[in-house]
């Protein structure tokens, strides 16, 4: 099983590191659909964003996609802060890191599981945009990654900025 | 033939237009311009949606609101990127509203505001270079529509999130499958009601390297 994991996240090394070579900075937003199909074949449902990332995760971990996922939220209800822990694509996050660090390789930039939650706040609650902002840190060593989404229930959130740098 | 470094160096992003209409004889003349451009296999991928209609304008301006802003807003709340983007602007107003502009998705609503919208697609099935070929025509468009004193601006930054791009293809009618039509960027143009300065730019030597990467003399 071990073997399969690693050769699924080697394919996803391999398709990143072709992407961002392909369309260099802008390629994050272009990978936000790459794991939605899992929580949308689970029947999602809520009526809040709590109720929605809490039913998510339930299938998260369910799924063992990821050991635990937890979540905060702050910037009048824009940022959405994730915290994941030992998730099925830490190998691929690891080698993205080596590759980086050591052969000029490309930065981690896409969470298949930010992905999944993100969608189904925009398709579930009919939100305007949610957008994977930042991978804030890629622990390997504890398997635990943080990110920086945001998630805009109106056109009316867009522009509502704040200093979120060390939330 | 006629060297055109001085219609490609004079080129500018208008983004502020007059109410003046564009012809149809212009439109086809900027059309004309594309259908010119190189492409890889000469497989002329582009197909070119003429938008004119004031509620459909308006609704491409939300959209790309919605990608430039959305993008914006995290990236201004998370990082430096755009106080080092604006250092070199002395005046903190004037830095401000630059900034909001951004964030606020500003930057990219003005197709609301021109005359005429060119929503720039191509192709996908049994294609080889579909946006590199579109960009290509999207440079004949500006070029073309520079030399006729026309004012133009190509935003591509909301169309790199499938999500807004389903939006936009919904709204046009353009069919949805990833393995359709790409769509690239939107070109807004119309008569300038503005004459933007040039913007800075790289050295030439800068730029360019002689025989092999890192060398930087001429031989």
């Amino acid at each position: 099983m071990d073997e399969k994991i690693a050769y699924f996240n080697d394919l996803l090394v391999r398709l990143e590191e072709i992407f961002y070579h392909e369309l260099s900075g802008m390629t994050h937003p272009k990978v936000e659909y790459v794991g939605i199909d899992f929580l949308r074949s689970k029947n999602i449902e809520g009526t809040t964003v709590e109720e929605i990332l809490d039913n998510c995760i339930k299938e998260i971990t369910a799924g063992g996609l990821a050991e635990e996922v937890t979540y905060s939220r702050a910037g009048e209800g824009i940022l959405l802060i994730l915290k994941i822990k030992n998730c099925i694509h830490i190998p691929m996050e690891a080698k993205l890191q080596y590759g980086l660090k050591n052969e000029g390789g490309v930065a981690p930039y896409m969470c298949p599981i930010a992905n999944m939650i993100l969608d189904r706040i925009l398709e579930v609650l009919k939100f305007q945009m949610v957008y994977n902002a930042s991978i804030e840190n890629i622990d390997t060593e504890t398997g635990e990654c943080s990110l920086k989404c945001v998630i805009y229930e109106s056109v009316e959130k867009i522009g509502q900025v704040g200093d979120w740098r060390d939330l | 033939m006629a060297d055109i470094i001085d219609l490609i160096s004079s080129r500018r992003s208008v983004r502020r237009f007059t109410d003046d209409p564009v012809s149809d004889e212009v439109i086809d003349k900027l059309i004309e311009a594309a259908r010119w451009a190189p492409s890889g296999e000469n497989e002329q991928p582009w197909r070119l949606i003429v938008v004119r209609d004031p509620d459909t304008k308006a609704k491409i301006a939300e959209i790309a609101k919605l990608g430039t802003g959305g993008r914006v807003t995290a990236e201004y709340s998370l990082s430096d990127y755009w106080q080092r983007k604006f250092a070199g602007v002395k005046n903190p107003e004037t830095r401000a509203r630059l900034f909001k502009t951004m964030y606020t998705g500003q930057a990219s609503e003005f197709a609301g505001n021109a005359p005429v919208v060119i929503v720039v697609i191509g192709e996908l099935y049994d294609m080889f270079d579909t946006p590199y070929d579109l960009s290509c025509a999207i440079m004949s468009i500006l070029l073309e529509a520079h030399s006729l004193g026309l004012g133009a601006c190509w935003v591509h930054g909301p169309s790199v999130y499938p999500s807004i791009v389903k939006k936009m293809k919904e709204l046009l009618k353009i069919p949805t499958g990833m393995g359709q039509y790409k769509l690239i960027a939107t070109v807004s143009l119309g008569w300038p009601a503005e004459s933007p300065k040039a913007r800075e730019k790289k050295e030439f030597e800068d730029i360019v390297f002689w025989e092999e990467f890192g060398r930087k003399e001429r031989p």
